[in-house]
């Protein structure tokens, strides 16, 4: 296989290089050993959560990129953000749109009946902006552990409704069961008449984000047809229907231009002469197979999507072994509490204008490698609700730069 | 040496985070919840088991062996082998149905029906025959049961004039030889159209039906076998291809990982999927490209087993190259078949169930013919669709300017 550019990691930083190198022409492989931390998240793009409301999120972002510059934002400025942003919103034809109410930051409900701030959400989620105490119906699903409509519905002082879709006695539910029965005409039928007679004055319908993979905005019709009610989706735990529907997206798009997508096996080694990268091997039992580019992304991400590794007293980046930034000591790594901010999650690497990886003296350690997403330093995605943004902008511009 | 796999495997199933991805992509648990899907009945299920205590997971015989789950998950847990050694000890215990002993052995009778391909082919049509299949065998009456030719494929090859060049072998596996006949002389005139004399090395079931029931000693026979004659044509220079991708992943893959088969290695680094190999003839400029224009609206479904090999979509850009062809790429994850899964009579319903959301997908498209590599996926493809159903090969060979 021959490429102009190998990505690692199928992540949403990934997927944002390999679109944006398609688009260019260029031939494109993905490896990933997985299929990237879409469908573990709760998927509405979240740019800056720090920004308030009353705002608007471009007077937010130059603010925080003046007080910041060592974050990801200030490598790709505000309007590169928004044309990144332009660019993965494209991909969302009508009707399953991205957008944002009034270029502010929104407040959804979260599966777990608080509120979280938000930028770029798909239209079936827009009505949680509208959610009051007292005005929404909130649906969940007997047998269904990854939402529970009644303590949702205990947060925001609202009633709710428990459909039983199963006979009693029959195992747990999945979502992408749901999901599936959701896409059937007949089962909406039933769930929408359940609603509708359980509704006492209500106007919104909070509904699990199960409305089917593929055409969303029309089951969501049909259930308001059916109920009266506007129904808004809400984010449920892992499996996130959201993510998939998203990463779904992606895949469409870059196989018809024709990258190379190969999941299910980690890049075991990698080529290095100097501060050039040959390619890297793969390992698939009982063989190795070697991929050489002249460019290389690296988008694996941090602790979970595994770029980072924390050993007992230092943090690597297991790929490549580049010299990684921490702001803490060991013993500051962890707040006290679970909930506190982890100056662990400030760890990352550290990159110049072009994205090239940089050790402690500021010199580019590797020519053709570029670094990506969350895996860089100099932000803490979960304390300013940044993840997605830092994902699109910098996997967009990481290979705009490249090739400009 | 297997019971050191089996050690590694199970130790493997404390490294999974419970993050849910495989819980995605599962065809089996999107479609009922009799199968908790594999997050659950792999590194879940096997916290609990202890191997002096009987199976108690009698769902997991509803694993379709599709491995879409290993090809998913970030921390490298192999959920798939995890299942098939639960469903092994599950079925040592409850005993296996001769039915399962018949559609394992298929090799052995595979070429009575071809020789009484008339014959066969009328009684298997007859409904009389499905009713007694089903009551003696519970093999479902509505399945899609499979057609035999003579001659057999060896026989075709035997009698047709060789073409002097440099020789390559093919695998073509046992439905080839007594089923689909046309998809073994496809190969062998797409490869004399570039040059090469074929050679059919002696060869036996791959052994993957059985290694799919558990019988890991049946399987490691049939590896054994195969891999002496094979290895014995790649020490004389020649590289092996194969056609059918379950036939090939078992054969390059799991004789190494899963059975540790001595020479393994040998054999994976010299076995290629066809189009893999003619992708590589393609990029060092030696493929043979004089194609007739095919006005034609085709779909193409990438099976199971071509996404467990890691190497993309072959076929998919070797078909793009055919002037006028209409080539889409279906968006669905399994077809249901799962090699013999879909004969099965407590099976039978899911099986369509799956297959009924590639079937949405296929309609979507709307296409003259569908085009897939695996014999299993064809055969369902036809049942769910009526559809015309060819493996790529054979739209190459009726491409071909000049033909051998």
């Amino acid at each position: 296989m021959q490429h102009d550019l190998i990505i690692i990691g199928m992540g949403l930083s990934g997927l944002m290089a390999a679109k944006t190198a398609l688009d260019l022409g260029k031939r494109v492989l993905v490896i990933g050993k997985g299929m990237g931390g879409l469908i573990l998240f709760s998927n509405t793009i979240d740019v800056l959560g720090k920004v308030p409301e009353t705002l608007p999120l471009k007077d937010g972002l130059s603010h925080w990129i003046k007080e910041h510059p060592e974050h990801p934002y200030s490598k790709t400025g505000v309007e590169g953000i928004e044309e990144a942003l332009s660019s993965f919103v494209s991909l969302f034809p009508p009707p399953y749109t991205f957008h944002s109410l009034d270029e502010r930051n929104r407040k959804l409900p979260t599966a777990v009946g608080t509120l979280r701030p938000t930028y770029l959400f798909p239209s079936t989620l827009s009505g949680g902006v509208f959610l009051k105490e007292g005005n929404t119906l909130i649906v969940g699903f007997k047998g269904f552990k990854d939402f529970y409509a009644a303590y949702m519905a205990k947060q925001f002082k609202c009633r709710y409704l428990t459909v039983s879709l199963q006979e009693e006695g029959l195992p747990e539910l999945t979502a992408t069961y749901l999901t599936r029965q959701m896409e059937k005409e007949e089962v909406r039928e039933r769930v929408g008449l359940e609603i509708k007679n359980s509704l006492r004055g209500e106007t919104l319908i909070g509904f699990p984000a199960l409305l089917g993979l593929n055409d969303p905005v029309r089951i969501k019709a049909h259930l308001e047809a059916i109920t009266g009610g506007e129904i808004f989706e809400i984010p449920t735990l892992p499996p996130s229907i959201l993510g998939m529907r998203i990463f779904n997206r992606f895949k469409a798009y870059l196989l018809e231009r024709g990258a190379n997508f190969l999941q299910g096996h980690k890049v075991s080694r990698v080529e290095v002469k100097g501060s050039i990268c040959e390619g890297i091997e793969v390992f698939h039992p009982p063989i190795s197979r070697f991929y050489s580019a002249p460019h290389f992304i690296l988008a694996t991400g941090r602790f979970i999507g595994g770029g980072l590794e924390a050993e007992r007293e230092r943090i690597v980046e297991s790929l490549f072994h580049l010299p990684v930034f921490s702001e803490a000591p060991r013993e500051e790594w962890f707040g006290k509490n679970f909930f506190d901010s982890h100056p662990i999650h400030r760890s990352g690497i550290s990159v110049d204008h072009s994205f090239r990886p940089l050790d402690h003296n500021g010199k580019a350690v590797f020519e053709n490698v570029r670094v990506v997403g969350t895996i860089l330093s100099g932000h803490h995605y979960i304390d300013e609700g940044s993840r997605e943004g830092i994902e699109i902008s910098t996997g967009y511009w990481g290979v705009k730069r490249l090739f400009e | 040496m297997r019971a050191k796999k089996e050690e590694w495997l199970k130790k493997n199933a404390d490294i999974c985070i419970r993050c849910a991805t495989c819980m995605a992509v599962c065809p089996v648990s999107r479609v009922t919840p009799l199968f908790p899907g594999p997050k659950n009945t792999g590194p879940g299920a096997e916290r609990f088991r202890h191997p002096e205590e009987p199976s108690v997971d009698h769902w997991v015989d509803l694993c379709i062996g599709c491995h879409l789950c290993n090809g998913v998950c970030p921390a490298g847990v192999p959920i798939s082998e995890l299942n098939l050694l639960a469903k092994t000890k599950y079925l040592n215990e409850k005993g296996r149905p001769f039915r399962d002993w018949l559609l394992t052995h298929s090799y052995l009778y595979g070429w009575i029906g071809a020789l009484f391909s008339p014959i066969t082919n009328y009684l298997l049509r007859k409904p009389v025959v499905k009713k007694l299949l089903e009551i003696i065998l519970k093999i479902d009456q509505r399945s899609p049961l499979p057609n035999y030719q003579s001659p057999l494929f060896r026989e075709w090859f035997k009698s047709h004039s060789p073409k002097v060049g440099k020789k390559i072998a093919y695998f073509y596996g046992c439905f080839t030889n007594t089923n689909e006949i046309d998809v073994g002389k496809a190969t062998v005139e797409v490869l004399e159209a570039n040059g090469f004399e074929v050679i059919l090395p002696p060869q036996d079931c791959c052994g993957f039906p059985m290694l799919g029931h558990g019988d890991f000693d049946g399987a490691r026979k049939k590896g054994e076998k195969n891999l002496s004659s094979l290895l014995q044509v790649i020490r004389s220079g020649m590289e092996i291809l194969y056609t059918s991708t379950s036939c090939g992943f078992m054969i390059k893959h799991e004789y190494g990982h899963l059975l540790e088969l001595p020479g393994a290695e040998e054999l994976a680094n010299h076995t290629f999927e066809l189009f893999e190999f003619l992708r590589k003839l393609k990029e060092s400029g030696n493929l043979n490209t004089r194609f007739k224009g095919l006005s034609i609206k085709a779909a193409y479904f990438a099976p199971c087993h071509l996404r467990t090999l890691g190497i993309g979509l072959p076929a998919f850009e070797i078909l793009k190259l055919i002037p006028e062809l209409e080539l889409k790429r279906l968006e669905a994850d399994c077809c249901g078949m799962g090699g013999t899964f879909g004969f099965k009579k407590e099976k039978y319903e899911i099986a369509q169930e799956i297959g009924n959301d590639l079937k949405r997908a296929i309609d979507r498209v709307n296409p003259e013919i569908v085009l897939t590599e695996c014999e299993g996926c064809r055969l369902k493809i036809r049942h769910l669709t009526g559809l015309k159903v060819l493996h790529p090969v054979q739209v190459l060979r009726d491409v071909l300017v000049s033909r051998p």
